[in-house]
């Protein structure tokens, strides 16, 4: 096959295509991959900043070394029940945005009034102001105390996850806080499904409780995965993240070293959750 | 758009099909769906459901209303929690004086305003790319475009101070700019994954239809492809918008030793000095009522936006289907 010089309509289609995803590339390799690999060059260096630039001296793996072994407070204690907390908290996400994008997908009167309720958690979540509302427990739900929920778990749930559990729970509104952008991605993409496929479907004779299995969820699934995807990478930034504070301009080197450990754990976490979404896709085809 | 119309057709016969076959427990089903069909058990569920949800989400809000517009004596009041017995404004003047509200105010919604238009179009352009055109490497490039998505910013933050500091851009609006007219910024390779989505669940006949007629790429895409995202043009410009406003990290390393900031970190810079003002034993009582009141002040806007922008944005969410 003829690659980049040459003529015909492959060739020119592979011209405009290409003119159309320089920019993107461009900006890729200046503002990601240019970053990403001065981080990793730094993260095995001692920097110094001087009165007349920049000094590095090489240091080997000595960062990652103190904050995997010698210094493991931040990740074990800290870093390890948060991500026991996120594993519980996106399926609730996801399972509840999901709930609720189908609810409001529907046609009942009030609709428009619910949908301009439902953007208010996208404000919310993104900005200062939940801070403030963490610090003052609105976070929490009544219910949990009310119910003592927390001696159940601690008598039933072994100590590593019971912990987590707790926490999540008592962050639970928190938890809902964080779907807005869930349910409006689950919102759109349910409008991607053509209306006339269900109309088919009703005339042929299928209920709605059917049209839910056959053709909504396995419709959605592309979606569910976008979202998932979202969630996980969301959370990671989450202002209850311990790492997200401490990759900061006080010592380069080592902040460089932390974000890239750091990195390396959300990425396999992601990478397993593409091995998984592969499976599904698999099977989804298989028994289509 | 007969050509559409029938490729979709072709497209979900087999899905229509299952759907008539399938029958997962029929006495469920014919139960659930009698309900659902009546609307009996439906409406009310999805009401209380919707509602509880909703409160949830509005309480905070509640909240900083009704703080914001105590004075001294209905915040010392005990039998005052959610309604005040008296309207006072002056802690709302005084928030926006602390926030320098106007400066401030213009300087988000330009800097915002600014990227999220960028955004939205460049996001656009790669994601049309992305999902319908052929360039060298394209499997590799997607690969990036995913890695982009999941890259914390944190791993690139420190390199990117250091770039922006030679370039000269520190204290200005470039480093938010810039990345976003290249269709990266905050959050873009989410952006770009929206488009892309969209843009692979349109009928492949379309492009093919415009192509034939000899339509060149840049008129197809100026005329048509463009234009049919505007579903997800309006998701992303209010995410996009949203997001910039509120974002506090990157304003907060890129330029926080500027004399105009936007009012995320101007917030950020009034709750020290008040933390300040606290440790000198001032202000106490009204602390709370006062931070209230910045945090309304800068969410107003935003709801401002999305009650005009929502009429779109449902429309154009509705009008995804492009079919009917």
């Amino acid at each position: 096959m003829k690659r980049f010089p040459g003529r015909g309509p492959e060739a020119q289609r592979k011209r405009e295509g290409a003119l159309f995803i320089a920019p993107w590339v461009i900006g890729f390799l200046s503002f990601i991959a240019f970053p990403l690999f001065y981080s990793l060059y730094m993260s095995l260096h001692q920097v110094k900043i001087t009165v007349d630039g920049v000094e590095y001296a090489f240091i080997g793996i000595k960062h990652y070394r103190e904050i995997l072994i010698a210094d493991g407070s931040l990740l074990y204690e800290e870093l390890l029940p948060f991500l026991r907390e996120t594993a519980i908290m996106i399926p609730i996400i996801l399972a509840f945005s999901l709930a609720v994008a189908l609810l409001l997908n529907m046609r009942f009167p009030g609709r428009t009034l619910f949908r301009v309720i439902f953007f208010l958690p996208v404000i919310f979540s993104s900005g200062q102001i939940v801070q403030e509302f963490i610090t003052q427990g609105e976070g929490s739900l009544s219910i949990v105390k009310t119910l003592r929920l927390d001696e159940y778990l601690r008598e039933y749930v072994p100590a590593g996850w019971a912990g987590p559990i707790q926490n999540v729970m008592d962050s639970f509104v928190l938890i809902l806080w964080y779907s807005g952008v869930q349910i409006l991605l689950f919102l759109a993409g349910r409008q991607t499904l053509p209306a006339s496929v269900y109309e088919a479907a009703r005339i042929d004779g299928a209920g709605p409780w059917n049209t839910l299995w056959t053709i909504t969820l396995p419709g959605l699934v592309p979606y569910m995965f976008l979202n998932l995807m979202y969630t996980v990478v969301d959370l990671f930034t989450f202002p209850g993240n311990p790492v997200v504070s401490r990759v900061n301009t006080v010592n380069y080197g080592s902040s460089s070293a932390l974000a890239w450990i750091y990195f390396s754990i959300v990425l396999s976490i992601v990478l397993l959750t593409l091995l998984l979404y592969a499976r599904i896709e698999k099977w989804l085809s298989g028994k289509r | 758009m007969e050509l559409v119309k029938a490729g979709i057709r072709r497209l979900y016969a087999v899905r229509v099909a299952k759907a008539r076959l399938a029958m997962p427990g029929a006495a469920i089903r014919r139960l659930a769906d009698a309900a659902i069909g009546r609307g009996m058990l439906w409406k009310p569920v999805v009401y209380v459901v919707l509602t509880c949800v909703a409160f949830i989400y509005v309480k905070p809000i509640l909240y900083m209303v009704t703080t914001m517009v105590k004075d001294a004596s209905n915040i010392l009041d005990p039998a005052v929690i959610w309604v005040p017995r008296s309207i006072h404004l002056g802690h709302l003047e005084k928030a926006a004086g602390m926030l320098d509200y106007g400066k401030s105010f213009l300087i988000s919604a330009s800097l915002a305003g600014s990227v999220s238009v960028l955004q939205t179009f460049s996001c656009a352009v790669a994601g049309y790319a992305f999902a319908r055109l052929d360039f060298p490497f394209k499997k590799f490039w997607i690969a990036m475009l995913l890695f982009s998505f999941i890259m914390p910013p944190q791993v690139t933050i420190l390199p990117s101070i250091m770039l922006f500091k030679k370039l000269g851009w520190m204290d200005t609006f470039l480093p938010m700019v810039v990345p976003a007219l290249f269709g990266h910024g905050l959050k873009g390779a989410m952006f770009v994954i929206i488009y892309r989505s969209f843009y692979s669940t349109l009928p492949k006949e379309l492009d093919e239809a415009a192509r034939i007629d000899g339509a060149g790429l840049v008129r197809l895409f100026f005329r048509v492809m463009f234009p049919v995202a505007r579903s997800a043009s309006v998701v992303v410009l209010l995410f996009s918008f949203v997001w910039n406003w509120n974002d506090f990290y990157f304003p907060s390393l890129y330029m926080f030793t500027a004399e105009s900031v936007p009012l995320s970190i101007s917030l950020a810079r009034m709750a020290g000095e008040m933390a300040q003002a606290q440790g000198a034993g001032e202000l106490t009582v009204f602390a709370e009522a006062i931070k209230m009141a910045a945090s309304f002040l800068i969410i107003m806007p935003l709801i401002g936006v999305y009650l005009v922008a929502q009429r779109w944005f449902i429309e154009g969410v509705e009008r995804t289907g492009l079919v009917e």
